[in-house]
């Protein structure tokens, strides 16, 4: 319990530092927030006007505090005299409400546009890391129980060929075949019914999915290969177990600890968002949301999908932690 | 020794499969049209279009990328509009009457004009929403444009809580009065600021209202899917009979640019602006899409900005030196099928653009010779000589300002000035290049606000548009005749003295040279045959309004359903078609 206290403390630190840095490197890069918003073309007194109706005309320090007293505040008292909107754009956690402000760009509550894509996004990496783990383990088991012999080289060429290929290319001809040519597919988009969801994750995951199954495959073939030849798996097979249960059960959960961790390093990254192929299948998530942020300079979004990545990843490492305790009975002794 | 032949295997796979992409991929047939014919309309249907980019508001009173406008010219009429060459017309007003002095602008409303809600359209709602739109807790980014008319500054500045200048005097008629006589103000009246609102959008702006106007089409609940599409239906209340023919338009948003030629092929998409310039040439060189296409009208310019206050371009010398060192001919040849050389200051099809001024043009030796007269003699032969010390030259992430960038350096190395490309972002590079004493020259642009001259003239070159941050006179050029010229012109009604005073301008320009003006860039635009009445409208973007459908329905379902074939077809050439 100590060690996950002091962990989830150190994740708190993490979070915080991530947010305060990127707050200040946001606020000293030599662009104009203001002048986005306003368009390329528009007069300084309109540019003067929209930045001090978003509070850019402040110094940073004080923007910094503002952001940080809002992000983390108190719901109101029942009975305070408080004007509701003030905290109708927080998201309730018991008596603690968070605010990451309003877009400059959408002029919306950050919590509310976060609250969209998150859903889309997670649903997204979920089936990617889905992809990524059939393929990967189905095809590392293979290549390293037929090790140099031609299925083996198959797969390992294949993998390369995945790993190697950008996910922009490898995307671009999946929606080029499945989408365009044969129309098996939606060429993008996220569709309205669950159903058009369903047909409409399969390009993107694919995309994400064989890029990462390439890494999974070649991971598991090569713990694979080394733990075929331990002694316990010798002994197992003395004893006249058939292939498919030393696989299973005495080799396969072993090469399954360096893969935890690598899955849940994965997942935290793909909650924040795969840019690339979210912007190509204009998939609503938070990568293509982040992309659009950075580019217009929306700096409350920018903090937003931060904060959402940055505790992604922190959540990703404390499950790691965790899958290695369940996994490994070496670590609970210790 | 496995490496090797994994890697020979990968990139022959790579190869097989990028063979049978987009590169060679041949265009499909356009898609066929049903019976209707021109002379009568049909009535019907929705029209689908694509983006690359997105929008932000369909708030006219906060309205500022081109985007946003197809759709916010949808949903809201003005007294005046632009028509598809950029003249003005009378819109909601049926008439207007401008005084003896040029000082008051009188428009009489049509009648029994509804808005989406179903009210009916006054005058009141014309002031309550130029007052809505002008207010300083509006994020208006084109507010400053009306201070010309009376009390705007001082409504702006919370001095009063009406505009003086805005007077209803009657329930339909509605008197704007100006500080002075103004040639730009109906062009500045017809963009979409000042546009009537419902009485839901109130007296201020709301970032939270459900956007409802007088327009052609009408926004329902849940017609705004952010980031991803918007679907605005027919106003069948509109006042204009008949039309719109259209049941509704859906705009598709950031659909990535080669996705998007993709839906159009399969009829997913009925028109397509974003194309590769690969893409542009293909369907220009086919008969079948070329007949199909229409190139949009020039609105933009664009040139090489240089800082009359930084050396070396403080020398009126070099400047022409820059200007006649700039073959445009190179610029073109960039992106030959969109970008036109042209090196006046107004785009070409922008009222006030005047062919027969004469303009820079490329001109070594006498680039060489104004080179030598600034005191910088450059020998080509040697590569002796110059302006000795190194220009950093900022420009921005996208492919044609990178190329162009490099063919500029190229030029300019010709004549013993070197530059240094410093690649920023767009933010970055509007950040930098438009602060005081920052950048010596950088490749600038300008695209209309409105069409008209004194837009490109005044934001540029008027000393009254410097500023220490955020200027528009990006070369500081300073000179009180040229602001004479200009301010007389933009007060100027009679249209043969504003041209005049123009044309005048543009000889000091081409001679001072703050810029070295380049090209212009026009869009190709390509439809669908069953699409008729869709052509590039000078501002904004397509002429929606008069469009109409007349799809066949068999013929597209075919092209939908999955074929037995297609796995052949994945690899051929050309599929034969038997539309």
């Amino acid at each position: 319990m100590k060690y996950f206290l002091g962990r989830f403390a150190w994740a708190m630190f993490v979070v915080w530092s991530v947010v305060s840095i990127t707050f200040f490197v946001e606020s000293v890069l030599p662009s104009d927030p203001a002048r986005m918003v306003a368009g390329a073309q528009a007069r300084p007194a309109d540019v003067d006007r929209i930045r001090t109706q978003l509070g850019l005309d402040r110094p940073v320090w004080t923007r910094y505090a503002i952001f940080m007293r809002r992000l983390v505040h108190l719901a109101p008292r029942a009975n305070a005299n408080e004007d509701p909107k003030t905290h109708a754009g927080c998201v309730s956690l018991g008596v603690l409400h968070f605010d990451l402000g309003r877009s400059y760009e959408q002029r919306r509550p950050v919590a509310t546009i976060l609250g969209e894509r998150l859903p889309r996004t997670v649903a997204l990496a979920l089936c990617a890391v889905f992809v990524q783990l059939t393929i990967g383990l189905f095809s590392g088991v293979i290549a390293a129980l037929r090790k140099g012999r031609a299925l083996d080289t198959t797969v390992v060429a294949a993998s390369l060929l995945g790993v190697s290929a950008p996910t922009f290319v490898l995307g671009l001809i999946l929606q080029f075949v499945f989408g365009h040519k044969l129309r098996w597919l939606p060429l993008d988009g996220f569709g309205s019914t669950f159903a058009e969801h369903a047909k409409s994750v399969v390009l993107p995951a694919l995309t994400l999915g064989i890029f990462g199954a390439a890494y999974y495959t070649r991971l598991i073939r090569d713990e694979m290969i080394v733990l075929m030849q331990e002694d316990y798996v010798r002994t197992a097979r003395a004893k006249g177990a058939g292939t498919f249960r030393i696989v299973l059960v005495h080799a396969l959960r072993n090469a399954l600890m360096p893969l935890a961790t690598v899955v849940a390093l994965d997942l935290g990254a793909l909650v924040g968002g795969a840019i690339v192929t979210e912007s190509l299948f204009r998939w609503p998530g938070l990568g293509a949301l982040s992309v659009t942020a950075l580019v217009d300079r929306d700096g409350p979004v920018v903090m937003g999908t931060v904060i959402v990545t940055s505790c992604a990843i922190v959540l990703a490492n404390l499950i790691a932690d965790a899958a290695y305790f369940t996994l490994d009975p070496r670590i609970r002794k210790t | 020794m496995r490496s090797t032949h994994a890697s020979k295997l990968t990139g022959a796979a790579l190869l097989v499969l990028l063979s049978g992409t987009g590169c060679s991929d041949p265009l499909a047939d356009p898609l066929p049209h049903g019976n209707a014919s021109e002379a009568a309309p049909v009535r019907g249907g929705t029209l689908r279009l694509g983006n690359f980019g997105d929008i932000r508001t369909l708030d006219p009173a906060a309205s500022s990328d081109q985007l946003g406008d197809e759709a916010v010219q949808l949903l809201f009429s003005g007294l005046v509009d632009f028509d598809a060459k950029g003249a003005v017309f009378t819109d909601l007003a049926e008439k207007i009457d401008r005084s003896e002095d040029g000082l008051a602008y009188t428009f009489t409303l049509r009648t029994g004009v509804r808005f989406h809600d179903g009210d009916e359209l006054t005058a009141d709602d014309v002031k309550r929403s130029v007052e809505r739109s002008l207010h300083p807790d509006s994020p208006n980014p084109v507010g400053s444009f009306f201070e010309n008319i009376a009390g705007v500054i001082e409504y702006t500045q919370r001095k009063s809580e009406h505009i003086s200048g805005v007077t209803v005097d009657g329930r339909y008629v509605v008197t704007f009065h100006l500080l002075r006589s103004d040639a730009t103000f109906l062009p500045l009246l017809a963009l979409h600021a000042l546009r009537p609102v419902c009485k839901s959008g109130g007296d201020r702006y709301s970032d939270s209202w459900a956007p409802c106007g007088t327009g052609p089409f009408k926004l329902l609940p849940g017609g705004w899917d952010r980031g991803r599409s918007l679907t605005l239906v027919r106003h069948d209340a509109y006042f204009k009979p008949d039309m719109p023919r259209l049941d509704a338009v859906t705009f598709l948003y950031n659909v990535n640019i080669v996705t998007e030629r993709f839906k159009f092929e399969s009829g997913e998409i009925d028109a397509i602006r974003d194309l590769t310039q690969a893409d542009t040439v293909r369907f220009l060189a086919d008969p079948r899409w070329k007949a199909l296409g229409a190139y949009e009208p020039a609105r933009e310019i664009h040139g090489e900005s240089m800082n009359t206050e930084m050396a070396p371009f403080d020398n009126v010398e070099v400047r022409r030196a820059v200007a006649a060192a700039i073959d445009r001919d190179h610029l073109r040849l960039l992106r030959a099928a969109n970008v036109i050389v042209s090196a006046h200051p107004v785009p070409p099809d922008v009222p006030g653009f005047n062919a027969n001024v004469p303009t820079q043009t490329y001109d070594y030796q006498a680039a060489l010779e104004h080179m030598k007269r600034a005191g910088y003699p450059y020998d080509p032969k040697t590569g002796e000589g110059g302006y000795p010390h190194r220009i950093s030259y900022t420009a921005y992430k996208q492919g044609f300002s990178e190329f162009a960038a490099q063919a500029v350096q190229q030029d300019l190395a010709k004549i013993g000035i070197r530059i240094d490309i410093k690649i920023v972002s767009f933010a970055t590079y509007l950040s930098t290049t438009h602060r005081r004493h920052v950048s010596a020259i950088s490749p600038q642009g300008w695209s209309q606000d409105y069409p008209d001259a004194s837009d490109f003239y005044e934001s540029l070159f008027l000393s009254r548009s410097i500023n220490e941050e955020d200027t528009g006179n990006t070369s500081f050029y300073k000179n009180p005749e040229l602001d004479d010229l200009l301010d007389k012109a933009h007060h100027e009604l009679d249209p043969q003295k504003r041209q005049a005073s123009y044309d005048h301008a543009e000889a000091i320009l081409r001679d001072d040279a703050p810029w070295a003006f380049t090209h212009s860039y026009r869009w190709f635009d390509v439809h669908q045959p069953y699409v008729h009445g869709l052509a590039p409208h000078a501002t904004w973007v397509w002429d929606i309004q008069n469009t109409w459908l007349d799809r066949a329905t068999a013929a597209i379902s075919r092209r939908s359903v999955i074929s037995e074939v297609s796995f052949g077809s994945l690899f051929t050439t050309r599929e034969k078609s038997d539309r």
